[in-house]
């Protein structure tokens, strides 16, 4: 993992001097990821690649912009959380953030009104998150699913660690008291 | 309520210390209630993590376009700021160019300078020979124009009154003859008129 982080170090660097391959590899790296990250706070596949896509490219503009190489993680999925608000904000412009809904069905995560995950557990799991809120749900997803530290989500979210850990408990919660149950009888 | 020493929440999420995680994990093998909590914390990630992550349906790629790229200027000077190594050759060379030029644009010793300085006084001096010598020659040719030209005035003065006097001469000279010859008519005009004429020699007193 250390070693990994050394290599996109360098290939941030590259890529800041202008080296387009070195960037293509380092979006190859971590394209599934932003990927899987804006999926699950969008609902949405066409708007999860879109958003991937102004992503990479915003983050190139500005690779300069970062300091830290080290930092790159909790930079790039900044980059990701602005850009998917951003979109939520153009298309219910009226709506507060706080209140903003990811754009998904009862049925879980969809395109084109098929179901994502077919199997049931999956649609329970798709089904518990979907009843937690926009802020809630990105918790879970930044610390269940990437694996980031508090500070990492802090930066993230921009907001201060004691606020994620407010909101990752709760949707824990949430989440505990939903599919601890139905995992309990999926295992027995 | 969790009645582990340190949050249990925060053990299940890997965000304690490693003693701290000792102690939490010491207290669950004797404390049930910790035990099951834990349990369902552990079962409902695993829940959770049955939702897989996707493939991206299409994979992002950029190529080469001049739009984004940063300006050359803007690479070569992120380059050189972004390599130790290129930075610290270029403080290398830009301190050997110093002491060169700082050898090269020493002043010269002092003999050198008390041997230049002679030339350097001499031809000034035969500079100012040459203006001071082209000075007096505008001078004196000046000078000697102006007395030319006075000369030439005088000299045309005197040749004037000259001309004047020979002619008031003439005048007077040819004033006498006609006074003369006046006469001589006059008494040659009596002579006839009066009774025969008489010697020149009577004439003459």
């Amino acid at each position: 993992m250390i070693f990994r982080a050394v290599e996109d170090a360098d290939l941030i660097r590259q890529a800041a001097r202008g080296d387009i391959e070195a960037y293509n590899l380092l979006v190859s790296r971590w394209e599934k990821r932003v990927y899987n990250y804006l999926l699950r706070i969008t609902g949405n596949r066409e708007d999860a690649l879109d958003l991937c896509q102004d992503v990479f490219l915003k983050a190139y503009q500005n690779l300069r912009k970062l300091d830290d190489p080290g930092r790159f993680a909790p930079w790039l999925y900044r980059i990701a959380h602005n850009e998917a608000y951003s979109m939520f904000r153009k298309r219910r412009p009226e709506t507060d953030v706080e209140e903003l809904e990811p754009e998904s069905t009862h049925t879980g995560i969809t395109v084109g009104g098929s179901s994502v995950f077919p199997i049931e557990l999956s649609l329970a799991v798709a089904s518990a998150l979907e009843r937690l809120s926009p802020e809630q749900r990105e918790a879970v997803v930044l610390k269940i699913y990437q694996g980031f530290k508090f500070e990492e989500m802090a930066e993230v979210l921009s907001c201060p660690v004691s606020t994620v850990k407010s909101r990752l408990y709760t949707a824990l919660e949430l989440l505990k008291a939903d599919l601890a149950p139905v995992k309990a009888r999926g295992v027995s | 309520m969790s009645c582990s020493p340190f949050d249990l929440r925060e053990y299940f999420l890997k965000e304690l210390p490693e003693a701290q995680s000792l102690q939490v994990e010491a207290h669950v093998r004797t404390c049930s209630t910790c035990h099951e909590e834990l349990d369902r914390l552990v079962l409902t990630q695993a829940a959770l993590f049955s939702l897989r992550d996707e493939e991206i349906p299409q994979r992002i790629a950029f190529v080469s376009d001049k739009i984004f790229e940063p300006s050359p200027w803007r690479r070569w000077w992120s380059t050189f700021w972004g390599s130790t190594a290129r930075l610290g050759f270029a403080s290398a060379a830009m301190l050997s160019v110093a002491i060169l030029v700082s050898a090269l644009t020493r002043p010269a010793p002092a003999p050198a300078v008390k041997a230049t300085a002679p030339a350097a006084i001499a031809m000034t001096q035969d500079q100012v020979q040459q203006q001071i010598q082209a000075a007096v020659d505008l001078a004196v040719a000046q000078s000697e124009a102006r007395q030319e030209q006075k000369t030439q005035r005088l000299v045309a003065d005197v040749e004037r009154r000259d001309a004047e006097e020979r002619q008031q001469l003439i005048r007077v000279a040819n004033l006498q003859i006609d006074y003369v010859t006046h006469r001589a008519d006059i008494r040659q005009i009596a002579a006839s008129d009066y009774g025969p004429p008489r010697s020149t020699a009577g004439d003459s007193k």
